[in-house]
């Protein structure tokens, strides 16, 4: 059935009356609903593994009426991924269809936006456009995978007032399972935070916090809560963002901190290179680790992405060379 | 020298009359006054609403050089930065404001539609449509 829904959703893709443009996606007949979607191909290698992955195949379907508009995104993860480990092979498929985001919004105003579904936490600046082709790493910060959950399915209300710059208060509110608890990296059935941003020309500084209930059997703390402290500077040719958080029990601090400092030079359009410093500190699986990441990335057109990146560790047996290629439609 | 000096002044003041061309960024007669800021968000997508209003932004074409004009001084981004803003945008579930060819166009789209934003060369400027800002360069 999901299967003939997609290639449902693709027929219709033919009868669209606008032109298409690659990373734009493309309007359904003259429905307000819009298709697009994106993969990404990966490759990592270490000391002992080689490993070729098709991590993400997504597509994603929104539009806009009146005060509502939508977004609903489906993903296959890690469709197809083999493993060479010491000689062994290994390959699986996993062709579960997960739900990654199902929202719908409603604007009451210039000033208030309230939410309603599965959506990216508005944590941090990272996590908002979690996806490889958008971002400049094939790999994602410990922080964002460690400190908060990435989805939250509940409520989201915003305030953004436009002043000397651009105000914004974020609050998320979860009191129910996930849509699909598989596709989060926390399992939680609780999640209270909140974000206040500020940007202003080429900055934006950010600060998150709060609480969520994992459930996790596995989990030695369940009420944890976080606090995220974001700053980014833009223009036309730098790009330098920063985020660091902690996370802590009732009882103890569970990650004592996490962050990174990212600085992305853009040489033109199609040649970017990317310096990355990462530290953290996890007392659940008692691991800390120190990063240098250094990655090129080539965009022919901006949708495109093939980009490599070699991480340094601090303990040695990960250090790792990853190249990937992905594409946004 | 006085004469000569006169007419040297003259001339720099007669070239800034002629080079120094006016736009005007420009609604529907029913939109209230916006901030900078505000018209800056219009054109990201970032305000959907105004006063209960649907806020449509119109683009010229993408080779139009008062567009050009328009998003280095108003929207504080180049062609390519936006490029980029839009297709991050298509993920997040916004679409790039909708392109008309040209002002006339634009004039007429404004008039027509209560919450459209649109911008123009001054001199076509007209007083069935409100002014909201007023730059020349």
């Amino acid at each position: 059935m999901r299967y003939l829904s997609l290639v449902f959703i693709f027929l219709l893709f033919l009868q669209a009356e606008e032109e298409y443009q690659l990373g734009k996606g493309i309007q359904v007949g003259s429905l307000p609903f819009y298709v697009g979607g994106y993969f990404s191909l990966d490759y990592k290698h270490t000391d002992d593994i080689d490993r070729y992955r098709v991590d993400d195949v997504a597509i994603i379907g929104y539009g806009n009426y009146e005060k509502f508009s939508y977004m609903a995104e489906f993903e296959f993860k890690e469709l197809y991924v083999k493993t060479e480990q010491n000689g062994l092979k290994t390959s699986t498929n996993n062709n579960n269809l997960y739900t990654e985001r199902l929202y719908l919004d409603y604007n009451f105003n210039e000033n208030y936006m309230f939410r309603v579904g599965k959506y990216n936490s508005p944590i941090g600046f990272w996590n908002l456009l979690p996806v490889n082709v958008l971002r400049e790493t094939t790999s994602n910060p410990m922080s964002v995978n460690i400190l908060f959950p990435k989805f939250t399915t509940g409520l989201n209300s915003s305030y953004i007032s436009y002043g000397e710059g651009e105000l914004k208060v974020d609050v998320m509110l979860q009191h129910n399972n996930d849509i699909d608890f598989e596709y989060n990296n926390y399992k939680i059935n609780e999640h209270y935070g909140f974000g206040v941003s500020y940007e202003k020309n080429d900055y934006a500084v950010k600060l998150n916090g709060g609480y969520f209930h994992n459930l996790d059997k596995n989990a030695v703390e369940d009420n944890l809560y976080y606090l995220l402290l974001s700053a980014r500077y833009e223009s036309s040719k730098y790009q330098i963002l920063s985020e660091i958080g902690s996370q802590k029990s009732k009882s103890r601090y569970t990650t004592e901190y996490a962050g990174y400092i990212q600085g992305l030079y853009r040489f033109s359009q199609q040649h970017i290179g990317v310096i990355r410093v990462e530290s953290y500190d996890d007392n659940v699986k008692a691991i800390d680790d120190d990063m240098l990441i250094i990655g090129y990335t080539y965009r022919p057109l901006y949708p495109i992405a093939i980009k490599s990146e070699y991480q340094f560790h601090s303990q040695s047996d990960q250090n790792q060379f990853l190249f990937s290629f992905s594409v946004l439609f | 020298m006085k004469t000569v000096s006169i007419i040297f002044l003259s001339t720099i003041m007669l070239s800034t009359l002629s080079f120094g061309e006016e736009y005007v960024v420009i609604s529907n007669s029913k939109m209230k006054d916006l901030s900078t800021a505000q018209i800056k968000a219009v054109f990201l997508k970032k305000i959907a609403l105004i006063d209960n209003l649907n806020a449509v932004p119109v683009n010229l074409s993408a080779l139009d050089s008062i567009r050009e004009k328009f998003e280095n001084r108003l929207v504080e981004m180049d062609f390519e930065r936006l490029k980029s803003y839009w297709t991050k945008e298509h993920y997040l579930g916004k679409r790039p404001p909708i392109t008309m060819q040209s002002q006339e166009s634009v004039i007429a789209f404004v008039k027509k539609v209560e919450g459209a934003i649109g911008y123009i060369n001054a001199k076509n400027l007209d007083d069935s449509v409100k002014v909201l800002y007023r730059w020349s360069e």
